[in-house]
Parts: C-alpha cells; sequence; structure tokens
C-alpha cells in the first residue's frame, strides 16, 4: 500500500512552469534543433540552465524532453520562456524533398527484419 | 479567741454581785421603812403596824428570794447558752480553717495529684484525710470527679491528637498524590502501561477514601488516554491510507502527463496542484496525529526543488517568487520535513498577505548552515500575534489540547523544527509583511562530494579520468546524490568482476549481481535500486535527470559506458579471456555472425548497436595491449555497468508493467548513442 521511499522528484510540472499548461506559439515542433546563445546563468531555473547546457549544440526538442524527464509541453514553454529572453534560437528542420526518402513500406520491411534478427 | 472564756467568770461574779446587792439592800431599805412606820405608827396601832410590816418584809423576802432565785436560774441558762455559743463558733473557726486547709492545701495536691495520673485510692492514701467525715465525703467526691474528668480530658486530648494526626497524614497523602503519584501515573499511563500495572506500581494513600478515590481517577484517566491514543491511532492510521491513496493519485497523474498530451495537460495540473493540496492537508493532520509523512526521500533534494516541492503543495503557488542560487541539496531523510515546514510557512505567509502581493523566498548559504526566509508584504503581526508565533513554532505545545481550532499549521511547523533541530523566526519584515527566517542546520545540509569523484571513480590513469571528468562537465541536477553513487556502483562491480570467470556472462546477469550490492551498500544507492525494479512513479524522471533516461544504471558514469572505447580501450586487459570478463559472454551475444548488433527485447537498436561498437572496440584494444592490466577492474566494470544501465530500465520493461513511457527517452538514448559513435574516443559528453 505505502512504499517504502519515494524516488521520484518533489517538484510538481506546474511549479516548473509556473502554473502555465499550454504553449502559447508552439512554433516548438519536436524535431525543432534548439541552439543555446548564452551559457547558463546562476540563480536560473535549473530547467532553463539544463536546456542552455544540452542546447550549446544543437539539440531536438525531443531530446532535451527526454534528458529533462520532462513532458513536451513543459518543455516547450520553458524554450518559449528561453526565447522570448533571446536565449536560444530554434531551427526548423528543413521539409526534406520526398523522392530521397525510403518508402515507409521499405522502412516498415527492414524494422521487421532488425527485429527478427 | 479564747479570751472571751477567760473574761466570763469576772463577768458573771460582778453581775451576781450587783444582783444579789440590790435586793439585799432592798430588804434593808424595806425592814428599815418597816421598822420606822412601826416606830411611828401611834401605839395602839403599833401592833397590827408592826405585824403588818413584818408580814410585808417577809413577803418581800420571799419575793426576792423567789426573784434572785428566777435570776440565777436565768442566768446560768444565759452563761449556758453563752457558753455554748462560743462552743459553736470555736467550732465554727476550726472548721473555717479545716475548709480553709482543705481549699487550698488538699484540694490543689490532689488535683495535682489527679492529673498526674494517680488513680483516686491512692490519692485519697496519699493525702491527709481531713479531719470532718463530711469533708473526707467531700474530698473523695471530689477526688473521684476529678479524676473522672481528668480521664476524659487525656481522652479527648489524644481523640484530638489522632485527629489532628489523620488530618496531617491525610493531607500528606494528598500532596504526595498530586504532586508526585498522579503524575508519575500519568506519565505512565502516557507511555502505554497498562492501567492494571500502574495500580500495581503506584504508591497507594493510606486512606482507604483516598485510596478509592485514586484508584477511580487513575482508571478514569486510563480510560480517556486509552481512548485519546485510540483516536490518535485510528485518525493517523485512516490518513496513512489517504497520504498513501493521494501519493499513489500524484505517482499517476505524473504519469498520465507523460503520457497525454497538451489538450489535457492543464486539468491534470489542476487535478495535480489540488491532490498535493490535499496532501499537505493530510500529512498536517497525519503529523499531529502522531502519524509519518506521506512521502519519505532517501536521497538528497537539492534545494531548489525542495523550494518548488513545498509551493507546489500550497493553494496559492504562483504568488511565491523563489529566489534560490544555490545548489546545496538537503539530505533525504530530513527533505520531506523540511518541505512540509516551508509550505506551512508559505501558505500561512501567502493566506495573510494580500492575493495580489507576492512572497518572496530567499535562500543563502551561511557558515550556520542554510538560511530560508520567507518574506510577505501583508499585515504585520503584532508583538502578541509574534510571540504567539514564536511560540508555537518553538516546539513546546506539543500537546493536541492546547492546539487552537483550525490553526493546525505553526504546531506543525514546531514539531518538525524540533525533531529536526531547525530553528524558526519570525521578524517584521522591510517588506511591511512578516519574515520568517528557517535555519537548517548543517547536519541536514547533504555535503557536496563533488571532488571526490573523479579519484573514484578512476583507478586506472589514461584516457579514463579525462572521460570521466568529461561526463562530470554534464550538469547533474543533484550531484551530492549523483555523485554518492558513484564509488558504490564501481565498488560492486569491481567485486562481480574480479573474479574474471565468475563474471563473464551475459549482460543479463549483471543487473542480477549488481542488484544485491546496490541495496546493501550505499544508503543512496538503495534509491536507484527500486528505481530500477519496477519503481512506476517517476521513475524515468529520476533516472533521466541523473543525465541519461533510461539509464538508470549508468548513476556512476552516466555518458561513458556509452561512449565506445573511451574507458575501455586504453586500459582493458589484453588477453581476450581475462580481457572481457564481464564482455566476454556478451560479445558472442552482442552480435550476430552477420555483426549487426542484438537488440533484447525492450531495448533500443541505438543502445545494442553502442553496446556492441564498445565491445569490439574493447577487443581490438585489449588485443592491441594485451599485457596491460588484467586486473584493473575500473575500466571493465564501465562496460558491464553500461550494459547494465542501458538494459535496466528496458530490462525491467519486460518484466512489465511499464510501457515505454516516452518517446522522447528512446530517441535520446539513440540520439547519445548515435552521437558517441560519431565522436568515438574522445571524450564524448564533453560536447
Amino acid at each position: 500500500m505505502r512504499r517504502p521511499v519515494d524516488v521520484g522528484d518533489p517538484d510538481r510540472l506546474y511549479t516548473v512552469t509556473g502554473g502555465r499548461s499550454r504553449s502559447d506559439g508552439s512554433s516548438f515542433d519536436l524535431v525543432t534543433l534548439i541552439v543555446a546563445e548564452c551559457e547558463p546563468a546562476v540563480g536560473q531555473q535549473s530547467e532553463h540552465a539544463r536546456i542552455l547546457e544540452l542546447c550549446r549544440h544543437p539539440t531536438a526538442v525531443v531530446e532535451i524532453a527526454a534528458e529533462l524527464s520532462l513532458p513536451i509541453t513543459v518543455v516547450r514553454i520553458l524554450l518559449e520562456d528561453l526565447q522570448a529572453t533571446g536565449r536560444i534560437t530554434p531551427r526548423h528542420p528543413r521539409v526534406a524533398a520526398s523522392a530521397t526518402l525510403p518508402d515507409s513500406a521499405l522502412l516498415t520491411e527492414v524494422l521487421h527484419g532488425l527485429r527478427n534478427l | 479567741m479564747t479570751q472571751p472564756a477567760d473574761r466570763r467568770p469576772d463577768r458573771t461574779s460582778n453581775t451576781r454581785r450587783t444582783a444579789y446587792t440590790l435586793p439585799v439592800c432592798l430588804l434593808a431599805v424595806a425592814a428599815v421603812a418597816g421598822a420606822a412606820v412601826t416606830a411611828l405608827a401611834p401605839v395602839d396601832a403599833r401592833g397590827w403596824a408592826g405585824a403588818a410590816a413584818a408580814g410585808g418584809w417577809v413577803l418581800l423576802v420571799v419575793a426576792v428570794c423567789v426573784g434572785i432565785a428566777k435570776a440565777n436560774g436565768l442566768r446560768a441558762r444565759a452563761a449556758e447558752a453563752e457558753d455554748e455559743l462560743h462552743r459553736i463558733r470555736a467550732q465554727l473557726d476550726s472548721r473555717t480553717a479545716e475548709d480553709m486547709g482543705l481549699a487550698q492545701v488538699t484540694v490543689p495536691a490532689v488535683a495535682r495529684l489527679a492529673r498526674e495520673g494517680v488513680a483516686p485510692d491512692e490519692v485519697l492514701r496519699q493525702t491527709r484525710p481531713p479531719a470532718l467525715p463530711s469533708q473526707r465525703e467531700l474530698l473523695r467526691v471530689c477526688v473521684t470527679a476529678l479524676a473522672d474528668s481528668e480521664h476524659r480530658a487525656a481522652a479527648a486530648a489524644a481523640a484530638g491528637r489522632s485527629a489532628a494526626d489523620d488530618v496531617t497524614r491525610m493531607s500528606d497523602d494528598v500532596r504526595r498524590l498530586a504532586t508526585e503519584t498522579l503524575p508519575a501515573v500519568v506519565d505512565k499511563l502516557r507511555g502505554g502501561a497498562s492501567v492494571d500495572r500502574v495500580l500495581a506500581g503506584m504508591r497507594w494513600p493510606q486512606d482507604p477514601v483516598l485510596r478509592d478515590l485514586t484508584e477511580a481517577a487513575v482508571r478514569e484517566l486510563a480510560l480517556s488516554e486509552r481512548r485519546a491514543a485510540a483516536a490518535q491511532a485510528a485518525s493517523a492510521k485512516a490518513l496513512s491510507r489517504v497520504q498513501a491513496k493521494s501519493v499513489s493519485m500524484l505517482a499517476d497523474l505524473r504519469d498520465m502527463q507523460d503520457r497525454h498530451g497538451e489538450e489535457v495537460f492543464g486539468d491534470l495540473l489542476a487535478i495535480d496542484h489540488s491532490t498535493s493540496q490535499l496532501g499537505l492537508m493530510t500529512d498536517r493532520l497525519a503529523l499531529l496525529m502522531g502519524g509519518r509523512s506521506s512521502r519519505a526521500w532517501n536521497k538528497p533534494i537539492v534545494m531548489e526543488s525542495i523550494l518548488r516541492g513545498a509551493v507546489g503543495r500550497i493553494a496559492a503557488y504562483q504568488r511565491v517568487r523563489l529566489h534560490c542560487s544555490t545548489r546545496v541539496a538537503v539530505v533525504g531523510f530530513a527533505a520531506e520535513g523540511v518541505m512540509h515546514l516551508l509550505a506551512e510557512l508559505t501558505d500561512n505567509a501567502a493566506n495573510f498577505s494580500p492575493p495580489t502581493d507576492e512572497v518572496h523566498v530567499y535562500v543563502e548559504e551561511s557558515r550556520t548552515g542554510v538560511v530560508i526566509t520567507i518574506e510577505d508584504s501583508g499585515l504585520r503581526m503584532s508583538e502578541a500575534a509574534l510571540r504567539r508565533a514564536e511560540e508555537s513554532v518553538s516546539g513546546q505545545m506539543t500537546d493536541l489540547a492546547l492546539l487552537q481550532g483550525t490553526r493546525l499549521g505553526l504546531a506543525v511547523v514546531g514539531r518538525l523544527a524540533v525533531k529536526y533541530g531547525m530553528n524558526v523566526s519570525f521578524r517584521p519584515s522591510a517588506r511591511g509583511g512578516t519574515g520568517v527566517v528557517v535555519l537548517l542546520p548543517p547536519q541536514l545540509i547533504a555535503q557536496q562530494v563533488q571532488a571526490e569523484r573523479a579519484p573514484a571513480t578512476t583507478p586506472a590513469p589514461a584516457a579514463g579520468a579525462p572521460a570521466l571528468s568529461g561526463a562530470d562537465a554534464v550538469p547533474a541536477p543533484r550531484p551530492a546524490g549523483d555523485t554518492r553513487t558513484a564509488p558504490a556502483a564501481h565498488t560492486a562491480h569491481t567485486e562481480d568482476t574480479g573474479t574474471p570467470r565468475h563474471a563473464a556472462p551475459t549482460e543479463g546477469t549483471g543487473p542480477r549481481h549488481a542488484a544485491p550490492d546496490e541495496h546493501s551498500p550505499a544508503r543512496e544507492r538503495t534509491a536507484d535500486g527500486p528505481d530500477e525494479h519496477g519503481q512506476v512513479a517517476g521513475h524515468a524522471r529520476h533516472g533521466g535527470t541523473q543525465s541519461t533516461p533510461g539509464t538508470p544504471g549508468a548513476q556512476s558514469t552516466p555518458g561513458t559506458p556509452n561512449t565506445p572505447g573511451t574507458p575501455g580501450a586504453p586500459n582493458t586487459p589484453g588477453t581476450p579471456s581475462t580481457q572481457n570478463p564481464a564482455d566476454g559472454g556478451t560479445d558472442g551475444r552482442g552480435a550476430t555472425f552477420g555483426g549487426l548488433p542484438v537488440r533484447r527485447p525492450g531495448r533500443t537498436m541505438a543502445a545494442a548497436h553502442a553496446e556492441l561498437q564498445q565491445r569490439q572496440a574493447a577487443h581490438a584494444c585489449g588485443r592491441e595491449n594485451a599485457p596491460r592490466t588484467p586486473g584493473t577492474p575500473g575500466p571493465a566494470a564501465g562496460g558491464p555497468e553500461a550494459t547494465d544501465g542501458t538494459g535496466g530500465p528496458d530490462g525491467t520493461a519486460p518484466g512489465g508493467q511499464r510501457p515505454q513511457r516516452d518517446i522522447g527517452a528512446s530517441f535520446g538514448a539513440f540520439h547519445r548513442a548515435r552521437r558517441a559513435a560519431d565522436e568515438s574516443e574522445p571524450s564524448p559528453r564533453a560536447e
């Protein structure tokens, strides 16, 4: 019934976002690459600092979410904060020419093949 | 007194003489007169005259004689009466004297004797008996009465003394009962002793009535104590269920927040917030009822998380501004207490300030610990209110009976402050409201063991060190907890790989070997233990924030294991047989004959790929510098650890219940692995 210990973190997500639950612009796609424009500063929210550190190299939004173990929504909100202050720059993915992409059926087959290995 | 008796004869002779003289004279006169009359009478008449005179004289003589005789008789009687009178007077005098003697001498002596307790007969024998029988009788009666009354007086005095003694004893009993016995009994009863045991062990008053009263009082007291204890225990028990429920709700909510998209995210957050507030309320009650907090952390929690965790439990969390630039962490056992305390104080501050004003929380490190200041701009508390607040947070008011209505928060703060040795003080705030200063003593602050980390994790020099320090450079949200696990992990694995052949088996056995070590040696380790093995809530968060999501096993050296060759390349022992104590077996399974990586169920392809590459690199290096260090376990341990790490979380997944929660996790792992593979040798995490 009662777990002996808690292993998560005590901070709830609404405290991370300051109560916001929705990103306004939603200009951040899952695969948008984020680049930090400055170093993390002392006194910053720790998530902001971590994002800035992660994004010294271009990093996808989804990967930031994975690194921070936060839902995408929260990461978007945090990224908007950073973008509003000009600390990051998003790089939206180019839409590749469809010809260069392999057929999805082929990909599925490869996937099955790999699984069957 | 005797003189009158002497005078008496003279007087009687005088009176007798006069008494005789007068009649004689009268007779003589009468005779003379008769003679004269006879002489004078004519001659013829002289005869009868003489006869008459003689006759008259004779008559007179007779009368005088009779008179004298009569007088003598009367006189004799008078003398007799006088004598009688004298005698009686003398008798009276003597009796008076005796009476006086009796009254002034005898009776006091008798009284003294009687008072001395001599028996009445003895008293009479010792006393000179009075002359008169009446006096003797009187004395006897007197002595008897005196003895009787004396007896009664003694009895009365004894009764009075015993009564006074009784009163004294009873008052002593009562006093002892009030000052010693009853407090001791109350203490024992509060301590949980049974009423019979207490009654058997207590010091009874002597008075039976008091004894009955005491027994009745003690039994009643025991009953009410038991009732109170039962009520407390019942409510604590019930509350613990509520607590468990709310904790699991929070975990579920966190899970949902990860799984569901933006459309319900806001609602989930709202429910989350309500549940957190509920948790604060139940925790508050549970603590007051002698229960426990709903949560317990066994790893250090950084101050920022402490503050957020505290603020997240109050209604007006959006009005609270946190100013926290320190990276200190609070030790796990006290983290929940600190959080609850801060939540209560922040809640107080938010409730007593205008709904538009902000509450500011400052954290600063000082020599004496960490100082947390909560300032509001609400009403300035009056002196009395400040004093009352100080009193209630001093922890002295531990009795539930002293609680005022619904103002439970500060009482809880007091208990927590006493429990963890925190110091809470109130003062007027510079912002206009009230400031609360909380001092966390140094023993509640987790030690920063950052410095120990590098030497501990690099038993072998060369490339291992930079690689690890590169990994170090990656910001770890919980430095203390993170680093503390590092040595433990390594020792665990050195033990594993110390016997080369034994440790050779596949990755599958790796975690199994590591698991017992993980749980036992270091306490911080156990935080990760349950995490790996099927903990639902916060699993990915925890593992992820360490640095590599989905690789909880990699707590110690998060990035390194995934970088093929970094640790393994230079150091791994040479001969293939010894070189891969842990890897050897997996090498066979790590790749197909065609050279493709083998992916275990539930693991990402990327992880398998990285592992394979690493193994190959290790192989290569091992062959190159064969005689190097067959025994150096450190880097070799890095290898299996990595495999454990990547295998760990997903290894739990097939065991079951937990679906892949976040596509981000697998993507992150893949990305990392790819990046590591691309960048290969040099410090991969130092990007």
